[in-house]
C-alpha cells in the first residue's frame, strides 16, 4: 500500500506531519506586515501557475511545421491560421497573443519536453510528483513547503489563492497560508461574545482542533491587515496593448486570482512565494475550443498581471512559472480530444528572465515512447534554477542531491 | 455514561450519519453504547422522514439551443433551476431523514464514483446516477461498480459516450481502476488500453440520462488485461475486476479514510475480511464496531456539506425552506463542496483542506444565515448555566466542549442563538473528536 501515501498527499490537499499544523500561521506577528515590515523592492518574488488536469503542450506551443503534428491528431490539431509563429518550427497556439508579446520582449522563456523519468499517467500520482518535485513515493512535502522550512517562521511568507491549500505549500514544520478570493470580511455581529477567543488553542486540542483554532484566530487577524488592502483597486496595467486583455481575459478566476496578488504585491506583503491554478485542461474531448480557450485565458491574465508588476514598480522582482502535471498523447483519440500523455512546456515568465528563447530540447514526434512524447528535460532542473536564482537557497536544501539548473535567468 | 462512550457516540452519529436530531443523542447514550452502535449502523425499511421530502420534478431539457437564439436564456434558467431542485432535495433529504445512514452512504459514494453536473450540465442523469447509488449505497459493491460503469452521468463525464472500437478513449478506462476499483499501482498502461477497448459502444443521451449499447461501434474482439483473456463488454470488465484481491483491499481502505481516518493506515484485517464478499454493509458494521471509534487519536474535519446538514438536524433546519435558498449552495460551493459537483475526478479533498482562514469566514457568514431559520426551544428549556452549555454539547452531539469553548459559550449563556453560533464555529465542533 505504499502508493497511498502518495495518493494522500494530493487527495488531503496539503497535508503534512502534525508539527507543520501544530506550528502554522500564528499571525500575531504579522499585524500589518505590509506597513511595518514591506518587502524591500529589489526582492524576487516566484508566482507558481498550476494548470490542472494535463495541459496539451503540442496544442500549446505546436510543431507546426512537422507534418507528422497535423497527420497524427486529424480535427484537433490547430490550423495554420490560428498560430502564431515562433520561429520556423515553433508556434504559440494563436489565442496566446499577450505571450508572444512577452516572447518579443525577451521575458518569456519556454521550456521544452519537460517531465521526470519513467512518466506517471495518473493525474493525481503525477502532480503529486511535480507538487513534492520527487518520483519518489515516500515523499511527503511540497517543494515550497521544504523552502519554507530553511526560512523563519512567517505565515506571509507563501500564500495559495483559493479555498485549500495547495500540496507543495506544505513542508515538513513550515506550511504555506491560503488566501480565498472573496476578501476576509468579518460578518457583521459575529464578533460580540469574544469570539475571538475560540482561536485560543486549548490544552486538549488534537492537533486538527488546534489548527481550526489557528484559521480563526488568524481569520480575525488577517482580517484587520488585510481588507483595507483588497478593497483597493487593483493596479492598473501601464503598457499593455488593449487587445491583448481582450475576449478571454474578463472575469476569469485565474485573472481574479492574479488581480488580488497584484494589490497585495503593490501593497509590499511580506510575500516571496504565491501559488495559482487553473482547471479544465483534462481534454478528452472536444479540445480545440475549451484548450484554446483556457489558454486565451492564461496567456491574456499572466501578461495582464506582468504589466500590473510594472506599474507597481516590481517588474524586475516578479518571476511567473506555469506547468501541468503531464503534457497528452500525441494522437488524438476518437473523441476529438487527447488522452494523458508525458511530456509538455513549461513557461518562465519575467523581466529577470532570458527569455525569447527555449530551453530544453522539442521531443521528437517519430520517435515517440509507447504513443507519447519522450522527455527531455527534467522539471527539477527549472525548479532547481527558482529555488537558487529566485528564491536564493541551495537548491539541495529543498530537492536533496539535485545539482543540474538552466541558465533562465539574467546574471 | 464514560467519556468513551460519549465520544464513540458523537463519532458514529456524525461519521455514519449526519449528527443527531433534537433529543437523539441524549436518547441512544441512554439506550446504552452497545444499542447506539447497533440502531445507527441499521436504517430501517422505512424512513418517514426522507420520505416526506418531495423529488425534483426534472424534465428532459433537450439539446442547447443555438447560440443567441431567444430560446437560449430560457432554457438556461430551467437547466440551472432543475440542478439547484436537485441540490436542495438532496440536501433536503439528508438533513430530514429520520436515520441519515442511507444519505450518508450515498454520500461516500457520491465522493467515490465523483461525477460533477459542471461537466454533465444536466441535472436528470446527475439525480439518476444518485438514486442508484441510494439504492445500492449499503448492498453489493459489484452491483454499484456495474451499474456505475455504464451509467449516463459518468458516460458523459469520463467521456465513455464517444468511446470507439476505432479509436478507444482511455479516461472511464483509467480511472475506473485507479480510483473505483483497484488503486494506483494495480494495473499498467496496458491494461487501460486494453479495457478502453472492452468499454467502447456505451452511448448516452445526456439530457434524457439514457444510455444504449452500439454493438456495431463495440469492439468484439478479444482482449487481454489483468491476467485474463476475452471478449468483455463492460459488465464484463467490471464484473472481472471487482473479482481481483486488489479490489477486497482497495474499497475498505478508502471508507477507513473517509470515515475513521485520512493519515494512519487501515491495519486491521478484519475490516478488510469484511469485504470479501464485497458486501458493504458488511463491511459499515465492521468498521463502525471497531475499537478505532474509541480510539481518541482519529479525529476527523467535517467537510463543508457535513457540518451544514449536522447544523441543520440538530435545529431542525430544512435547507431549501431557508430565504433565497440558492444562497445555500452558494456558500457550500464558495466553502469547496456542492454538491454534485466536485472539483475533479478524485472527489473531495479531507481533513486539514478543510480548515483555513477562508472556510472559517465562510462558516461565520453561513451560520448567521442559518441561523435565521433555527429553532433553539431545547436550549430555552434549560436554566442559562453550564446545564445549558451541557444541553447544547447533546443538542449537537459534541462529546465535549474544551474549556476554551465553553468561557466562549458562558459570555452567551443568556442568548441561545449566540451560543449556538458560538458552538457551531468553535474547533470542538467543526472537527468531530
Amino acid at each position: 500500500m505504499d502508493t497511498l501515501s502518495r495518493r494522500k498527499f494530493l487527495q488531503l490537499m496539503g497535508v503534512s506531519s502534525a508539527g507543520a499544523i501544530a506550528t502554522q500561521l500564528s499571525i500575531a506577528d504579522i499585524v500589518h506586515a505590509g506597513q511595518t515590515r514591506p518587502l524591500p523592492t529589489g526582492t524576487p518574488i516566484l508566482v507558481v501557475v498550476t494548470l490542472y488536469g494535463g495541459n496539451d503542450g503540442l496544442n500549446t506551443v505546436i510543431p507546426h511545421t512537422d507534418p507528422i503534428y497535423k497527420a497524427s491528431r486529424p480535427g484537433i490539431y490547430v490550423p495554420d491560421s490560428q498560430l502564431i509563429p515562433l520561429d520556423s518550427e515553433l508556434a504559440l497556439n494563436g489565442t496566446m497573443s499577450g505571450f508572444k508579446a512577452l516572447w518579443d520582449a525577451g521575458d518569456l522563456a519556454i521550456v521544452r519536453g519537460v517531465g521526470y523519468p519513467t512518466p506517471d499517467l495518473s493525474h493525481f500520482t503525477s502532480m503529486a510528483i511535480w507538487q513534492s518535485a520527487s518520483p519518489d513515493e515516500s515523499q511527503r512535502t511540497g517543494w515550497i513547503g521544504r523552502w519554507l522550512d530553511t526560512q523563519s517562521h512567517d505565515p506571509m511568507q507563501a500564500i495559495g489563492l483559493g479555498s485549500v491549500l495547495p500540496p507543495l505549500l506544505v513542508g515538513e514544520n513550515e506550511v504555506g497560508s491560503v488566501l480565498p478570493l472573496g476578501g476576509l470580511l468579518i460578518p457583521t455581529g459575529t464578533t460580540s461574545y469574544e469570539l475571538h477567543k475560540l482561536g485560543v488553542k486549548d490544552p486538549s486540542d488534537g492537533p486538527l482542533q488546534a489548527a481550526a483554532a489557528t484559521a480563526i484566530n488568524d481569520l480575525l487577524g488577517l482580517s484587520k491587515n488585510l481588507t483595507p488592502i483588497l478593497k483597493m483597486p487593483a493596479p492598473q496595467p501601464d503598457d499593455l496593448p488593449t487587445q491583448a486583455g481582450g475576449s478571454f481575459g474578463s472575469d476569469s478566476s485565474l485573472s481574479q486570482q492574479l488581480d488580488i496578488i497584484a494589490k497585495l504585491i503593490a501593497a509590499q506583503a511580506p510575500t516571496k512565494v504565491w501559488a495559482v491554478s487553473l482547471g479544465g485542461f483534462d481534454t478528452h474531448a472536444d479540445e480545440v475550443k475549451g484548450q484554446s480557450a483556457l489558454l486565451g485565458t492564461v496567456s491574456s491574465a499572466i501578461s495582464r498581471f506582468m504589466s500590473q508588476m510594472h506599474g507597481s514598480n516590481r517588474q524586475n522582482d516578479v518571476i511567473v512559472m506555469v506547468h501541468s502535471e503531464f503534457g497528452r498523447r500525441v494522437a488524438a483519440n476518437g473523441t476529438q480530444g487527447t488522452d494523458h500523455g508525458t511530456a509538455g512546456p513549461v513557461f518562465v515568465i519575467g523581466n529577470g528572465v532570458d527569455g525569447g528563447k527555449f530551453y530544453g530540447d522539442q521531443p521528437s514526434l517519430s520517435k515517440l515512447v509507447d504513443g507519447n512524447l519522450a522527455v527531455t528535460t527534467d522539471f527539477r532542473d527549472i525548479y532547481a534554477t527558482l529555488i537558487e536564482d529566485v528564491l536564493k537557497v541551495p537548491a539541495e536544501q529543498v530537492i536533496p542531491g539535485w545539482k543540474t539548473k538552466l541558465p533562465l535567468l539574467l546574471a | 455514561m464514560s467519556t468513551t462512550d460519549r465520544l464513540e457516540l458523537s463519532r458514529l452519529i456524525h461519521r455514519f450519519g449526519f449528527g443527531p436530531k433534537p433529543g437523539e443523542y441524549a436518547a441512544l447514550l441512554a439506550s446504552g453504547i452497545t444499542n447506539a452502535r447497533q440502531s445507527v449502523l441499521n436504517p430501517p425499511a422505512i424512513d418517514a422522514g426522507a420520505a416526506s421530502v418531495t423529488p425534483p420534478t426534472l424534465t428532459d431539457l433537450g439539446d442547447y439551443p443555438p447560440q443567441k437564439s431567444a430560446a437560449l436564456a430560457d432554457f438556461q434558467k430551467a437547466r440551472q433551476g432543475q440542478i439547484l431542485a436537485t441540490q436542495l432535495w438532496w440536501l433536503d433529504r439528508m438533513a430530514k431523514s429520520d436515520h441519515a445512514l442511507q444519505e450518508r452512504m450515498t454520500w461516500f459514494w457520491h465522493g467515490h464514483w465523483a461525477t460533477a453536473v459542471g461537466k454533465v450540465q444536466y441535472a436528470l442523469p446527475m439525480y439518476n446516477q444518485n438514486h442508484v447509488l441510494r439504492n445500492i449505497a449499503l448492498g453489493n459493491f459489484k452491483d454499484q461498480a456495474r451499474a456505475m460503469i455504464i451509467d449516463s452521468a459518468m458516460l458523459f463525464w469520463l467521456d465513455g459516450n464517444s468511446n470507439t472500437a476505432k479509436s478507444p478513449n482511455e479516461n472511464l478506462a483509467r480511472e475506473f481502476m485507479e480510483l473505483f476499483t483497484l488503486g494506483v499501482g494495480s494495473y499498467t498502461e496496458t491494461d487501460i488500453q486494453a479495457i478502453a477497448k472492452g468499454l467502447t459502444g456505451y452511448r448516452t443521451v445526456r439530457s434524457a440520462g439514457t444510455v444504449t449499447f452500439n454493438e456495431k461501434q463495440h469492439y468484439a474482439q478479444p482482449i487481454s488485461f489483468l491476467g485474463t483473456t476475452g471478449t468483455f463488454d463492460a459488465l464484463g470488465v467490471s464484473d472481472y475486476i471487482t473479482s481481483l484481491p486488489a479490489n477486497a483491499q482497495y474499497i475498505p481502505h478508502r471508507m477507513w479514510y473517509r470515515f475513521i481516518s485520512s493519515t494512519a493506515p487501515l491495519l486491521d484485517q478484519s475490516v478488510y475480511s469484511a469485504f470479501a464478499n464485497r458486501d458493504i454493509h458488511t463491511l459499515v458494521l465492521t468498521l463502525g464496531s471497531s475499537s478505532a471509534m474509541r480510539n481518541p487519536t482519529y479525529s476527523q474535519v467535517k467537510s463543508p456539506v457535513e457540518w451544514f446538514v449536522s447544523v441543520c438536524r440538530a435545529l431542525a433546519i430544512t435547507p431549501s425552506a431557508l430565504p433565497i435558498n440558492s444562497n445555500v449552495v452558494r456558500y457550500l460551493a464558495t466553502m469547496g463542496q456542492e454538491p454534485i459537483n466536485p472539483p475533479n475526478v478524485g472527489g473531495w479533498p479531507a481533513d486539514e483542506a478543510w480548515i483555513n482562514i477562508s472556510s472559517a469566514q465562510t462558516r461565520l457568514a453561513f451560520s448567521q444565515y442559518l441561523l435565521q431559520q433555527a429553532k433553539f426551544d431545547s436550549l430555552t428549556a434549560v436554566a442559562p448555566g453550564d446545564a445549558r452549555i451541557n444541553a447544547l454539547a447533546d443538542l449537537l452531539g459534541v462529546a465535549q466542549f474544551s474549556e476554551r469553548t465553553k468561557s466562549v459559550l458562558r459570555t452567551a449563556l443568556s442568548d441561545p442563538k449566540q451560543m449556538v453560533l458560538i458552538a457551531i464555529n468553535s474547533p470542538d465542533y467543526v472537527v468531530n473528536a
